[in-house]
């Protein structure tokens, strides 16, 4: 702990900003009043001291926040100030790259995910993840719908279940029906399931890999700029449904781009550069009237 | 600016003189063809074509060609023809131009005048000199043109005097005796002076400068491309035209006329009877045939690919997906890349040293299949490494965010990604180890020319027994020959004259033809195969 602040200190003397957040005890303050912030629903996930390292670079510094359960929080902050990265400890996806090393606590439901014997399976089925760029498989529709379930065993296909009669075409084509129907694709591709999805325009890949990432049947969503690769009219696409999505799922989403930021979430979290959350609240308060000057500046576009 | 050349998008009309560029670069282009035909023996130098002898006919040509150049350039320097020449015909091209001065000058020096050494070097010094200035120092459109129209004309007199006739003989007065005669000397000079002139009318015909160039590049890069394809095509026309009459030779048609086979207990006799590809070689047969290799040939691919690819493709899993990129994965890749590149006789002398004497201590087809197997084994982890190197991260991201693991995701998402490329890396292996001679001498021939009784039955050899392995293939333990090796020793041991054999020179064509087509055959199925995964992996 002592060393985060320490650290934040250390940053502050050097840019000379005027900081929100200045000392230690300042920042366990507003921390609290994070951490006490009253949202309607109950904490999804409650991030504690939360450091990443790649090698020497200390990419997050000392993040603590609580992600509301059935919302959707954004999390904005110019380029290169670690949403990804902080977005990639929720499902623990930074586990797969050999230089990052995470210090702190990350809770779902109130469970400890960075602890021995957590099942990653089981997490990341819970914690569904949509990509930057649209990556769907070099599969048919259906195949890349019903592609997690059946890995999970949950549903069962293929020559030998036909064999044995043990097939679960049915719910296959339910849970492709439904999925796809959930991600407003249904419409468009109902009749070509078997077709390659990488026949599919931008858009429509990015809408297929959230309906993959449903088919799990998770209870959040991770989106990292779902949208930056697509054209306006698929973006106002990916808006909708994932406000639509926020009925059921708990969504958090990085974007870069402010307006969307305002336009789609509950709350907001502002990332500056140097790996720090800045400010979180809701929406409307980060946007109307920021609490610091940074975040003031950033979202009025003097910097960032 | 006053006074500067307008000049205008739309160029004058000169359609005639590129109608007559054109026409020259046909003209080189069909004696470059010619040329090519006649190296390959498929056109005779001394016959004549429609009455007028080979020789003078391409001396004819290549005087009319190197005038029509010299035209163009001369055309084009005083002004007749609307071009876009540069200053210079470049460093390249007066490099190029004056060496073939200096050899022709040296030529005529010392053929011609009896010059003796010095004298010789002299005269070579100055027509190249004299080319290298012609070349570089006047204005691009008589510099690419002339020097190359003036040797164009040259070649064609020596040609039309006969100073360089159908008899004529280079020799090279080395040790070896090696000579060149006018059957090979004269297509390719014909075939390098059309070149040179297509190329110098290409210019003309795109009016010199930048585009000029651009059209000429595109002729050679174009020809070049053309002849590599036609010397491709006519290696294996020259095969099968001198294959084809051992291939057919005794063949009939006719229910019941051909020799009786059992297949998986059902015993049927052929339609036909195709002697060469169903009979071995014996005394008493009417045609003789490669039957025993042409089956030897076959379990010996097989063979060496069931036993290579899954250990290739397991290794190549291994090291990109499990270990850490870094030191290790260096040496196994720099270590397979060697191991590729090893002789095959070495491949050979290990399977003779090491496989023979632990597979009944003698040589057979399964010490073949794994010798083989080995030379195999490092090209197909080479590609098949590179080929899930290809494979996006994003996949392997999106799988893993979906809470797949390692092994499900290489199995369904990696694996079958890169299936089009691991097969293509098979394809390229069997190609190299259906035609290899040296490992199969060493491990598995049997008799040069095996009779038909010593064909491999693999799928009737196999049988079940009562103690481990519960299973013995003795057919596999038997030695037996392959096609390449029969090739071997159809030509080096002069099999075959005491075997009756009728005629040795086209039994061993036909066993070539065999052998290309036993080859192709594996080829088109790694193609369709190939064509099929990829056709699973696109939209379409
Ligand atoms: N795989 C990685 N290896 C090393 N450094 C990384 C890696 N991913 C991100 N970083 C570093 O971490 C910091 C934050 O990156 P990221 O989380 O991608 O930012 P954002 O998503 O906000 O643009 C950057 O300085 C980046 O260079
Ligand atoms: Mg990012």
């Amino acid at each position: 702990m002592s060393k985060t602040s320490q650290t934040t200190e250390d940053e502050t003397k050097r840019t000379d900003q005027p900081l929100e957040v200045t000392a230690g005890e300042t920042r366990e303050q507003t921390q609290d009043e994070w951490t006490d912030y009253d949202f309607e629903s109950q904490a999804k996930f409650s991030v504690e001291d939360l450091d990443v390292y790649y090698g020497d670079d200390h990419a997050l510094k000392g993040v603590s926040m609580e992600i509301p359960e059935n919302s959707v929080t954004a999390l904005i902050g110019p380029s290169g100030c670690g949403k990804s990265t902080f977005l990639r400890c929720l499902n623990r996806m930074n586990d797969r790259i050999s230089a990052a090393r995470i210090d702190g606590s990350v809770e779902l439901d109130g469970e400890e995910i960075y602890q021995d014997g957590v099942n990653l399976v089981e997490l990341r089925k819970r914690v569904g993840m949509v990509f930057q760029s649209p990556n769907p498989f070099p599969k048919s529709i259906r195949d890349n719908i019903s592609y997690g379930p059946r890995k999970h065993g949950d549903l069962e296909t293929g020559f030998l279940s036909n064999l044995l009669g043990r097939s679960d075409e049915d719910e296959v084509d339910e849970l492709v029906e439904r999925s796809l129907s959930q991600a407003a694709l249904w419409d468009e591709v109902e009749d070509r399931l078997d077709d390659n999805a990488l026949g599919l325009s931008g858009g429509q890949q990015q809408r297929l890999c959230i309906a993959r990432a449903l088919a799990t049947d998770p209870e959040v969503l991770l989106m990292d700029e779902p949208a930056s690769a697509l054209d306006p009219i698929a973006t106002s696409k990916i808006e909708d449904l994932v406000h639509e999505l926020s009925e059921d799922y708990t969504v958090v989403i990085v974007t870069h781009n402010m307006q969307q930021a305002a336009r789609i979430s509950d709350q907001t979290a502002v990332f500056l550069t140097g790996g720090e959350l800045v400010e979180y609240g809701d929406t409307d308060q980060i946007f109307e009237d920021p609490e610091s000057q940074r975040v003031e500046d950033y979202i009025s576009g003097k910097f960032g | 600016m006053a006074g500067a050349v307008e000049s205008s998008l739309v160029s004058e009309d000169t359609s005639g003189t590129e109608a007559v560029a054109a026409g020259v670069v046909g003209i080189a282009a069909i004696l470059f063809g010619i040329s090519l035909g006649s190296m390959f023996e498929l056109l005779s130098i001394t016959d004549p074509i429609a009455g007028i002898p080979m020789v003078a006919l391409l001396g004819t040509l290549l005087t009319l060609l190197g005038l029509g150049v010299i035209g163009f350039g001369l055309g084009s320097r005083f002004g007749y023809v609307a071009t876009d020449p540069r200053p210079s015909a470049g460093l390249v091209a007066s490099v190029a131009f004056s060496g073939i001065w200096f050899a022709v000058g040296g030529l005529v020096a010392s053929q011609s005048f009896g010059l003796g050494t010095v004298g010789w070097v002299a005269v070579a010094f100055v027509t190249g000199g004299l080319a290298f200035a012609g070349t570089a120092l006047p204005r691009e459109d008589i510099g690419s043109t002339l020097p190359v129209g003036v040797f164009a004309v040259f070649v064609g007199v020596v040609f039309l005097t006969g100073v360089i006739g159908p008899s004529w003989v280079w020799d090279l007065g080395w040790e070896q005796q090696a000579s060149f005669n006018a059957e090979f000397s004269i297509p390719v000079i014909t075939a390098f002076c059309s070149l040179l002139v297509s190329w110098a009318s290409a210019k003309a015909y795109g009016g010199f400068g930048a585009r000029g160039r651009h059209v000429g590049a595109y002729l050679l890069v174009y020809l070049n491309a053309l002849s590599i394809i036609a010397v491709l095509f006519l290696l294996v026309a020259f095969t099968v035209f001198k294959g084809l009459p051992g291939l057919f030779n005794g063949l009939t048609f006719g229910l019941g006329s051909g020799p009786e086979t059992t297949l998986f207990g059902f015993t049927f006799a052929w339609p036909f009877a195709w002697p060469f590809v169903m009979n071995g070689v014996a005394l008493l047969n009417d045609v003789n045939g490669v039957l025993p290799a042409i089956v030897g040939t076959i379990w010996l691919v097989i063979g060496a690919v069931v036993f290579a690819v899954p250990l290739g493709v397991g290794a190549a899993v291994f090291i990109t997906e499990y270990a850490d990129r870094g030191r290790f994965t260096q040496v196994v890749e720099v270590a397979t890349n060697g191991l590729w590149s090893t002789p095959s006789i070495v491949f050979g002398l290990f399977g003779l040293a090491f496989l023979v004497p632990r597979l009944g201590n003698g040589k057979s087809l399964l010490a073949g299949m794994l010798t083989l197997g080995f030379m195999l084994l490092p090209l197909v982890v080479i590609t098949s490494r590179e080929a899930m190197l290809a494979v996006p991260d994003e996949y392997r991201d999106a799988s893993a965010a979906l809470g797949v693991t390692k092994w499900q995701t290489i199995r369904s998402v990696v694996l079958p990604a890169s299936l089009p490329g691991i097969v293509t890396g098979i394809i390229l292996g069997v190609g190299r180890i259906a035609g290899e001679t040296a490992p199969i001498l060493l491990t598995m021939s049997g008799s040069v020319a095996p009779p038909g009784s010593q064909t491999v039955d693999v799928i009737g050899g196999f049988s079940f027994t009562s103690s481990p392995p519960f299973v013995s293939n003795p057919e596999l333990l038997q030695a037996t020959s392959a096609l390449p090796y029969q090739l071997y020793s159809l030509i080096t041991a002069g099999v075959g004259q005491s075997s009756n054999i009728a005629n040795i020179e086209q039994f061993r064509w036909a066993t070539a033809l065999i052998l290309l087509v036993v080859v192709l055959s594996f080829y088109a199925v790694g193609i369709a195969t190939r064509y099929y995964f990829r056709r699973k992996l696109q939209h379409e």
